[in-house]
């Protein structure tokens, strides 16, 4: 730990529990030295609070000094002025407080009083985040994923908190939500607190892909499958092109018509332009015919449309309409009209990798449309969750521990098309979102545009992961169902683009600016260091 | 000891805040905003703030000769012994057996004790804090404060080599004693000159 670290930044001045603390910056300190997110204690009489800088504002007793402020080159003057006319007033939100006489092992609670006038203000000390964040080895649940704003400790996630809920990764675009995201599913991973499904639309995830900075230096960054051989499985839509990069996939997904339901085509209303009429003539046909309704509309010729309309008692229109787009399907290859003799469905391959404590990833290799992507997510997460509902509900019958379904994590990218008000209520996903937390299934949502998600579904995020971003809009979407957000706003604004993310939420005891871990050799190696150590059969009782 | 020298005054007139002193020689006149000790019963600091020489007989004025100084010396040395300087100081401290106090003494120096300059190792010791600005603010003296402030800084400044930390600290104190009058505070330090 560096002595200095601990110096003295200020002193309380004014404040209040709803507003947050104000301080009065030392004028021994440089204004720049104050970052907005970074990790400070607040030492009360009795109490440490644990806080983090929302605001930074400059003052001065005077309206003249800043009518008539001193010359540039008058040096004298403006250190007179400073901390004495001039100063410097820091916001600071207290979160999290520890009664200094308790034990180390005593937990912080949240804030429900202030510190006194003139309590001193200092940075966090290495002792401090490790009390506050919990440390990686203590206990298996505890993963590092960064260090804070100025500082070279390690802030831990509680991966079991982390997995419990739903949770979300936002950031625009090249903020390193892909890494961020491999990050933290490696830490899943490793520890073994969950298994994931991770719908891999730009094949980032399973085996190498290219770094972040990668346009230039060329570099790859090693993905999950060389990271956890025999932990990961790679689910391929695409078999040939996961071939052409030099990787075999364990299994080769295909889908049949008969798994694909009218709520499947339902989310698919955008990317089709499909008429809500259309899609009511769909429901019409599948009450007719059941699982095989697809398979009886596409087999149709175009002539028989008419008569087929009359039979179901829909509109011929909206059934031609419907027919036509639909149409597009049959040129996607992992479809297949009829289950191929012996071949297994994706559905009990994937549970069998699941019981197994095996993580999927799922790539799509060239078959990266969004059309696919939704359709084929949405078709998996449905039977998934389905079968989930099942073992829940069998394990709630006999209680057994045994019988308890594992916790599944399942990640999704490009996530505002699944969870976007419209869509939300259709989608498995919606459900997944709002209730799954009973059924042990929990979505990671990868996102660039929270704003489009539906409201109802980002209250629900349990831990949520921000890096940089610029829309108003969807600072303020990110912020839905925190309390007091105001002041993490401005912490919001200013973050750096590249490596700096805010986590705050179920998974963290207090929000808090990290600069995430890197993302390469020596991450590797820890995280190879480890892979022994718990075996998968101790950690499922199998 | 904060001096160190030639004696430069004898007390003719004290008070508790204030005291006036005759020069013993004619050259030993203290310059304005000096630091000067009486010695009596304490040490007693004062700033000079007012230096004045006037006829020996109040009755009689001094005349213009048209002479040079140098001319008059030769001539008529006797009207320079017609003449006395005196200089007037506010008490701003006293060294009793513990040490400097910036406050008022006790008791005033005695009338006939003897005056002397502060020595610079004096200066620095007496200047090192600042509540005898504040005695300053406070003396319903009429004395030109802001010009005494400025030649008493200028001297602990130069008596310290010209360090700006020194001055950086005592305009800390003096903001906080002019409180808004941020015009003023400017144009003391622009005085001092650094």
């Amino acid at each position: 730990m560096k002595e200095e670290a601990s110096r003295v930044l200020g002193v309380i001045t004014k404040g209040s529990l709803t507003e947050g603390m104000q301080m009065k910056l030392d004028p021994g300190r440089s204004v720049e030295e104050i970052k907005a997110g970074k990790f400070v204690v607040i030492e009360g009489e009795m109490c440490d609070f644990f806080s983090m800088i929302t605001d930074v504002g400059l003052d001065a007793t005077s309206s003249q000094i800043l009518i008539n402020p001193p010359m540039p080159e008058d040096s004298v003057m403006k250190e007179i002025l400073r901390g004495t006319n001039t100063y410097v007033t820091v916001s600071l939100k207290p979160v999290l407080m520890i009664r200094r006489d308790s034990g180390q092992d005593s937990i912080p609670e949240p804030v429900k009083t202030i510190p006194p006038h003139f309590a001193s203000v200092r940075e966090a000390r290495a002792e401090d985040v490790g009390r506050v964040f919990g440390k990686e080895g203590e206990d298996r649940r505890f993963f590092n994923i960064g260090t804070p704003i100025d500082m070279d400790v390690p802030v831990c996630l509680d991966l079991e908190r982390f997995v419990e809920r739903s949770n979300g990764i936002f950031g625009k675009t090249g903020t390193g939500k892909t890494f961020l995201t491999r990050l933290v599913l490696a830490g899943i991973i490793r520890n073994e607190i969950a298994v994931n499904i991770i719908f891999d639309m730009h094949n980032e995830y399973g085996w190498s892909a290219i770094r972040e900075e990668g346009v230039r230096s060329g570099g790859m960054v090693k993905g999950l499958k060389q990271l956890f051989p025999e932990k990961v499985a790679i689910f391929s839509l695409d078999p040939e092109s996961t071939r052409r990069r030099n990787v075999s996939p364990d299994h080769e997904v295909w889908i049949s018509l008969d798994q694909i339901e009218v709520e499947d085509i339902a989310l698919l209303q955008e990317e089709l332009v499909l008429h809500p009429t259309a899609i009511e003539a769909a429901y019409l046909i599948a009450a007719k015919y059941g699982r095989g309704w697809l398979k009886e509309l596409l087999s149709l010729g175009g002539d028989e449309i008419k008569d087929f309309a009359y039979g179901i008692g829909a509109h011929p229109e909206s059934v031609s309409a419907l027919y036509r787009k639909l149409r597009r399907l049959q040129g996607l290859p992992f479809l297949v009209s009829d289950r191929p003799k012996g071949g297994k469905d994706v559905l009990s391959r994937m549970m069998e990798f699941i019981n197994s404590g095996k993580h999927i990833v799922l790539e799509f290799g060239r078959q990266s449309s969004m059309l696919c992507y939704l359709l084929v997510a949405n078709i998996i997460t449905r039977m998934i969750h389905e079968h989930y509902v099942d073992l829940t509900e069998r394990y709630i019958a006999t209680g057994r521990i045994e019988d308890k379904p594992k916790q599944l994590v399942i990640t999704i990218e490009e996530a505002h098309k699944f969870l976007n008000p419209s869509a939300s209520r259709q989608t498995i996903f919606g459900t997944i979102a709002r209730e799954m937390r009973k059924y042990n299934v929990s979505l990671l949502i990868v996102d660039q545009r929270p704003s489009s998600i539906d409201d109802e579904v980002l209250s629900q995020i349990g831990t949520r992961i921000i890096a940089s971003l610029n829309d108003e809009r969807d600072i303020q979407a990110v912020l839905t169902g925190v309390t007091n957000a105001s002041g993490l706003r401005s912490v919001l604004a200013s973050l750096d683009s590249k490596q700096q993310v805010l986590i705050m939420g179920h998974a963290v005891p207090m929000p808090v600016v990290i600069r995430t871990r890197d993302y390469d050799e020596s991450f590797y190696s820890g995280i190879a260091g480890r892979r022994e150590g718990v075996g998968i059969a101790s950690l499922f009782g199998e | 000891m904060a001096f160190s020298g030639k004696r430069i005054g004898e007390v003719i007139e004290s008070s508790t805040t204030q005291f006036t002193a005759e020069c013993i020689e004619r050259e030993g006149v203290p310059p304005f905003g000096s630091l000067v000790v009486a010695v009596s019963d304490y040490e007693v600091y004062g700033l000079v703030f007012e230096v004045r020489t006037v006829s020996v007989d109040p009755g009689r004025r001094p005349m213009a000769y048209g002479k040079t100084e140098e001319e008059l010396m030769m001539e008529q040395p006797q009207i320079f012994e017609l003449l006395r300087t005196e200089f007037q100081a506010v008490i701003c401290g006293y060294r009793d057996r513990e040490g400097v106090r910036q406050a008022l003494p006790p008791t005033p120096p005695r009338i006939h004790s003897f005056v002397y300059p502060c020595d610079l190792e004096g200066v620095r010791e007496f200047t090192s804090s600042f509540d005898f600005l504040r005695m300053l603010f406070s003396s319903y003296l009429r004395i030109p404060i802001d010009e005494l402030i400025i030649a008493s800084l200028r001297n602990a400044y130069l008596a310290r080599d010209g360090d700006p930390s020194y001055l950086i600290k005592a305009g800390k104190e003096l903001s906080k004693l002019l409180g808004d009058d941020y015009e003023r505070l400017n144009s003391i330090f622009r005085r001092i000159g650094r």
